[in-house]
């Protein structure tokens, strides 16, 4: 082993580092809630839709679950110039996540619309709830209490999937990483702390979404699995 | 005057045609049971005075007053003044036992919280849950929850109170706590349209019977006459057999 390890190099670069991290968590949050808005959309199609329209979100949520996210963004990058469509990097990141994402939280959303408990809408209609006052109510609370876990759960995976964006040249934390590495070629020193960043990032959000999960939904989340 | 007057009354399921030409009047004060074979019709009779199934064709008076299920001030009506009690108590699982009975009371009937509080505190005394009002649905038992469904009820202060099959997801021994709460409620002289296969309850507290087969009204009669010497022979076969199994 003629490998020594020396941080104080690649410490200086902390800074440079952490500013990529704050990129990295825009893109997953964006990207998340892109997605939300986007997999309610379809989750509403696919629940009270017609045939036609359910079989195109059926085939949409196939395709995006079934082939790799890297090659999705690939395509949106360097397939869509071909149509006109030229996107910079950092949008065709945040695309291909939002397009991934809505597939696999329409999903999560859907199951949350397939647990609401009929037997309780038909107890508050008898109770002359308005058709607001059941949501508020009655099926909100029940399916933020039911999703808020599988939710939480895609976040944390999506915040790590944004270091794909790296491949394409966006400057979040792993392109920060790269750029680093190749000034430095301090790779052990680098990755591990960009491996310790992802971890202090992650374990936050996790945390944070414990206690809001936990004080606001009564959903039961463990912090550590 | 009837408190509700039932006049031919015909209702579907899709296709399936599960009251035929019902007829049926009930006075103030009465205690009509219901019994019958399963999908008789007698639990769809009852989701229909609460709207929850609309006729299609027929008349309902509540009080001298025509109900018409299509107009949402008519259903609005008919909801605050027939209170019903489910088979699967339909409880709010996330609320907790005070939360499901002050609900309505307060968010939809708009009255005053401290008032409702007190009242809601009276009512889950008298069914016996006075210490379980931090509780939620899924902590309690069966004949718990059954008794917080009859006080989230009567918290609403109902003319007329329905309660379908309100024992029949329940075990045996709980079954005698949720049937104490309706004596007492019998007692005070609440119109009570009762579904129920429970038919040493249903000869002790009725007024009258009313048999039903296949979505019909075969037989309306006392309670010690439906029992001993029925007019109508299906319903002799069908008593004979429920008291034969018991």
């Amino acid at each position: 082993m003629g490998y020594t390890l020396v941080y104080t190099q690649v410490l200086e670069f902390l800074p440079y580092l952490i500013k990529g991290a704050w990129i990295s968590l825009q893109i997953a949050i964006l990207a998340f809630f892109g997605g939300m808005f986007f997999g309610l959309i379809l989750a509403t199609i696919r629940s009270f839709g017609n045939n036609i329209s359910n079989k195109i979100v059926i085939w949409y949520v196939t395709f995006f679950t079934n082939t790799p996210q890297l090659v999705q963004i690939y395509f949106l990058f360097f397939a869509l110039p071909e149509f006109g469509i030229l996107l910079s990097p950092y949008i065709a990141v945040l695309l291909g996540m939002t397009l991934n994402a809505a597939a696999y939280l329409c999903e999560i959303q859907r199951a949350g619309f397939l647990s609401i408990r009929q037997n309780e809408l038909d107890a508050a209609k008898t109770l002359n709830f308005s058709l607001f006052q059941q949501v508020k109510y009655v099926i909100l609370p029940h399916i933020m209490r039911v999703l808020f876990p599988p939710l939480s759960n895609h976040y944390i995976i999506m915040t790590l999937g944004t270091s794909m964006a790296a491949i394409f040249g966006v400057e979040e934390l792993t392109g920060r990483a790269f750029n680093i590495n190749s000034e430095t070629f301090r790779s052990v020193e680098i990755f591990s702390i960009t491996a310790l960043i992802y971890i202090v990032i992650t374990f936050i959000a996790t945390f944070l979404l414990a206690i809001i999960g936990r004080y606001f939904f009564k959903a039961k989340i463990r912090i550590i699995q | 005057m009837p408190q509700i007057e039932i006049k031919s009354i015909n209702a579907f399921y899709d296709k399936l045609h599960v009251l035929k030409n019902i007829e049926l009047n009930v006075s103030k004060g009465e205690i009509v049971s219901l019994i019958g074979p399963s999908g008789s019709g007698k639990s769809s009779l009852l989701k229909m005075l609460v709207g929850l199934l609309i006729p299609k064709s027929g008349k309902i008076y509540l009080n001298g007053n025509q109900v018409n299920f299509k107009n949402q001030s008519d259903l609005r009506t008919i909801r605050e003044q027939i209170a019903i009690v489910f088979q699967q108590y339909n409880l709010f699982q996330n609320m907790n036992v005070l939360k499901n009975v002050c609900i309505a009371p307060t968010k939809i009937q708009k009255r005053n919280p401290k008032e409702v509080n007190e009242q809601a505190l009276t009512l889950l005394e008298k069914v016996g849950l006075k210490d379980k009002l931090n509780s939620y649905p899924d902590e309690l038992s069966g004949g718990q929850q059954q008794r917080v469904a009859i006080a989230r009820a009567l918290c609403l202060n109902p003319q007329i109170l329905l309660l379908d099959e309100i024992t029949s997801a329940l075990d045996p021994e709980l079954v005698k706590e949720v049937l104490d709460s309706i004596r007492l409620l019998a007692s005070e002289g609440m119109t009570m349209l009762i579904v129920s296969h429970e038919m040493n309850f249903v000869k002790e507290v009725s007024s009258r019977v009313v048999f039903m087969d296949e979505g019909s009204i075969i037989e309306i009669n006392n309670p010690k006459n439906i029992f001993e010497k029925p007019k109508e022979k299906r319903t002799l076969d069908f008593v004979s057999k429920i008291l034969k199994e018991k």
